[in-house]
């Protein structure tokens, strides 16, 4: 009895103690992790079970399940369309139908953690309908249907490569397009009795394929591009993955792996490479390697720790949407009939490029015109600053916020309303000192708490601690 | 050597750059979703009822030799401040391929996505223009099919103003705010101040807060002020949307904004395509007219291209059949634009239909020719560079370089004569 007690005395003292000195807080641990993980902010019930849980292993079981959430899990399928162009309209030119089937399909593979090689494979080898054989929008989704503009895709996308000069293209030299009676769909298929090049395929490694007749010469392609050997296939990922997580690849631009870009941290490359590999390729395994990193750990600092990075667009636009309980409506312009999607949808979660709003465009959402991470552009302008300042729309969903309305039917005291607003747009309790700083503003201007609460909201939503993930 | 090389090179374009610029600014007006251009800017009163519709009369102008639409009188009195172009050619009849085209001058269909030319103009005048006000501004709100900034980036796409300039407060986004009074905001900023304690970003989010304060409590407030003008002047341009947002635009370039663009949407008309222009394009005329007439009597239409048209054109041949009961569908094959000031001569017109509108007769015009015509005249050399993030520096327009894609810059509505060693 007497040392049970002091057992569960010694594990509380050490769940106190476990956040090292060189980790970071466990309040900016939770807003990282779900920023980076899920695109979303926690909500106020998270935060504050989080913050109270003092079990060592808190941090390892919070990424457990965010990773494996459909809020995590629809985040990562975001990260893909993207760099898979995923669009109804120009110049993809997926349409609806296509959009919805390909989403679905890149879902369904995070969902059950398929395998990166076995994944890849997939959507190689894909043909079929647009409609009903999901991956085959990969093919569709070009507007210039060569095997060369395919091949340069596939280098760029799968092995960082920008200027291929093999002819590797030839295993792509079989697939043709022909549509049916249903409006804006296309079989893709293979034409294998075609004629065997003249000459041979050649990789840049050296490696020779053989083409047979009556075969799909794009597996042979594929057997190579992910076989264990090629580790370049999985370091391209490993470094993906990475620069999904910090804004920034250990190769940077991930997409641009050459002689003369090397990595800044090469033991970390190879240890996670070893890994991944070790572990079959499994996405989610990788995942969780990284946020568990001592690097993702790490305090905020501008060198050796963790670099804060502006918020993407996408998050932005949500953040302000749960921040202040009002959603903005989205809906598709193509083709006729319109789609509508139903109220308080994520903008994270639209996968769908040509679906837009001005709000959206101003924060920089990914077109999804070509493959390159680059295209993200989180660079902050003054001009989102001042639709953050002084934009009468997002004023006035300040001053029509559910969420507001509802702290201040709860709370008549400036502490409690602090706290409430801080949890909610921050994820973090109040500190002293700001609760100071709002009883002096609220006094010297004479505001009632309902005032006061709408400025506290605009401050922490023009606040850099907001824009950030840190 | 290299030195001597690069002066000479430098020499020369100031020479020449300087002459060159006759525009500062641009209007461009753009009829989304598409304008009929028989029922405007090439009317075939004589192709018979299947063609015109309810419009089988036209409007001379004050230029001998040139008619319009009989729905637009006022801007047939004043055919010597314009020109236009009639025989606009791309062939593409869906929305965002001609938007692609029209607002780019790109082709579709390549690797690389473009940005369109208001974005470009804003790049290449960065160094120059140095106003509070954004260089590319949307009255109010951009086309949005396609990424407007393109690969130049977030800095380089339209501010849309946002608001309805026709009603009696034009809320711009971001400008006014009917919540928020300057005592109120500085107070918020002062706490915002005190807030944040962590150095993170907090420099360059200072600075740029500190610009957007003198944004919106400077004189652009009052620009966009419609209340300060005349009632004379307001009604002249038609309390209309298109005629409110003319008048916008005038403001704007009269601060010296570089690219100013009116979007009105509504012109996708298949169906009731008569009775929906018996309106539209009546505020139309009123408010071209006025913006042609107020930006000459200002000395600005010099300096000021005025562009008007849209995506492409319509059927010429009306749909009388169900489901569309007289409306016009749409077409890329040929339409019109007109186009004005900022060195583009008046009193003209470039290329012909065929007798019933459906085909280009003579002189087609491709879109990198009007834009490239545009760039020409504001000092940007067509045959340029833009930089791509990982390209390099791609053409500014790659189809001018194409001789199946391009047919010539407009250098017969120009005075720049045209260089020897173009085609």
């Amino acid at each position: 009895m007497r040392k049970s007690l002091i057992l569960i005395v010694c594990m509380a003292l050490s769940a106190a103690q476990s956040v090292a000195s060189n980790q970071c807080r466990d309040e900016v641990f939770l807003r990282r992790v779900y920023l980076t993980v899920t695109g979303a902010l926690p909500n106020s019930q998270e935060c504050v079970s989080f913050l109270d849980n003092e079990s060592p292993k808190r941090r390892e079981a919070l990424v457990n399940r965010l990773i494996q959430s459909e809020l995590g899990l629809k985040y990562m399928q975001m990260h893909w369309g993207d760099i898979l162009r995923i669009k109804s309209e120009f110049p993809s030119n997926l349409w609806p139908n296509g959009v919805q089937a390909y989403n679905r399909w890149i879902y369904e593979q995070l969902l059950h953690n398929v395998p990166y090689d076995e994944m890849v494979r997939k959507l190689l080898i894909s043909e079929g309908s647009n409609f009903r054989a999901p991956a085959a929008n990969f093919y569709r989704g070009f507007q210039s249907r060569t095997p060369q503009n395919y091949y340069a895709n596939i280098n760029l996308l799968f092995l960082g490569n920008r200027n291929c000069t093999d002819n590797g293209y030839l295993c792509f030299s079989q697939m043709k397009f022909k549509s049916t009676k249903e409006w804006k769909e296309e079989i893709i298929y293979l034409d294998i009795h075609k004629e065997l090049p003249w000459h041979k395929v050649v990789l840049e490694d050296g490696t020779q394929l053989e083409l047979r007749r009556d075969t799909d010469w794009r597996e042979e392609y594929v057997n190579w591009l992910t076989s264990k050997s090629n580790r370049r296939f999985a370091e391209v990922m490993v470094n993906r993955m990475w620069y999904w997580v910090f804004g920034k690849g250990l190769v940077h631009e991930p997409d641009d792996w050459r002689e003369d870009n090397k990595p800044s941290n090469p033991e970390k490359l190879k240890e996670l490479t070893d890994f991944f590999v070790q572990h079959n390729y499994d996405l989610r395994a990788l995942l969780k390697k990284i946020l568990l990193s001592e690097e993702f750990n790490s305090p905020m600092a501008p060198e050796g720790g963790y670099i804060p990075q502006r918020l993407p667009a996408e998050v932005i636009v949500d953040a302000l949407a749960s921040a202040t309980g009002i959603w903005s409506r989205y809906s598709s312009r193509v083709p006729e009939p319109f789609t509508f999607y139903p109220p308080a949808t994520r903008a994270t979660h639209l996968g769908d490029a040509t679906v837009s709003s001005s709000e959206l465009e101003l924060f920089g959402k990914v077109s999804r015109d070509v493959s390159l991470e680059s295209q993200r552009n989180n660079s902050i302008t003054s001009r989102q600053l001042l639709y953050l300042m002084n934009s009468s729309a997002l004023e006035k969903r300040i001053r029509r916020s559910p969420v507001l309305k509802r702290i201040c039917e709860q709370h008549s005291d400036v502490l409690n309303v602090a706290n409430a607003i801080t949890l909610r747009v921050l994820s973090r309790r109040v500190t002293p000192n700001e609760v100071r700083l709002y009883k002096e503003y609220m006094q010297e201007n004479g505001l009632t708490v309902q005032e006061l609460a709408f400025d506290i909201m605009w401050i922490q939503i023009n606040s850099n601690e907001f824009l950030y993930n840190h | 050597m290299r030195t001597i090389y690069l002066t000479i090179i430098l020499l020369l374009s100031l020479a020449f750059g300087a002459n060159a610029q006759r525009a500062k600014s641009v209007i461009l007006i753009y009829l989304d979703g598409g304008p009929s251009q028989t029922d405007t800017f090439d009317p075939k009163p004589n192709a018979g009822r299947n063609y015109t519709g309810s419009y089988n009369k036209v409007c001379k102008t004050n230029v001998e030799g040139i008619e319009i639409g009989q729905k637009l009188p006022l801007l047939a009195g004043i055919a010597d401040k314009y020109s236009l172009v009639r025989s606009l050619t791309h062939g593409s009849n869906a929305h965002e391929t001609g938007h692609y085209a029209m607002i780019t001058g790109d082709t579709s269909g390549g690797a690389v996505v473009y940005p369109s030319f208001g974005a470009v103009i804003s790049y290449k005048m960065k160094d120059s223009y140095k106003g509070i006000l954004p260089s590319y501004i949307s009255v109010t709100s951009a086309n949005s099919r396609f990424n407007e900034g393109g690969f130049l980036g977030n800095e380089y796409k339209s501010f849309d103003t946002g608001g309805r300039p026709e009603s009696a407060a034009y809320e711009v986004e971001g400008v006014v705010n009917k919540y928020i009074d300057q005592e109120r905001m500085n107070k918020r900023m002062a706490l915002l101040q005190k807030f944040e304690t962590e150095p993170m970003a907090k420099r360059e989010l200072d600075s740029l807060r500190a610009i957007n304060m003198e944004f919106i409590w400077g004189e652009s407030r009052e620009l966009f002020n419609l209340a300060n003008e005349p009632d004379s002047v307001r009604q002249r341009y038609g309390k209309s949307r298109i005629g409110q947002s003319c008048l916008v635009a005038r403001k704007l370039v009269e601060a010296g904004v570089p690219f100013v663009n009116v979007r009105t949407t509504g012109w996708d008309t298949h169906k009731k395509h008569f009775q929906k222009m018996n309106s539209m394009l009546t505020n139309l005329d009123k408010a071209l007219s006025a913006l042609l007439i107020d930006l000459d009597e200002r000395g600005l239409l010099d300096s000021t291209i005025v562009l008007c048209g849209g995506e492409f054109g319509r059927t010429p041949k009306v749909l009388w059949e169900a489901p569309w009961n007289g409306g016009r569908a749409h077409f890329g094959r040929v339409f019109s634009y007109l186009v004005a000031g900022g060195g583009f001569q008046g009193g003209k017109v470039v290329g012909k239909s065929d007798k019933t509108g459906e085909n280009v007769a003579e002189r087609p015009v491709q879109p990198c020719d009007l834009i490239g015509t545009v760039y020409l005249l504001m000092g940007i050399d067509p045959y340029g560079t833009l930089p791509h993030v990982s390209e390099g520096d791609l053409p500014i327009l790659p189809s001018l370089l194409n001789n199946k894609k391009s047919n010539g810059l407009l250098y017969e509505i120009i005075d720049v004569k045209k260089p020897s060693y173009e085609k």
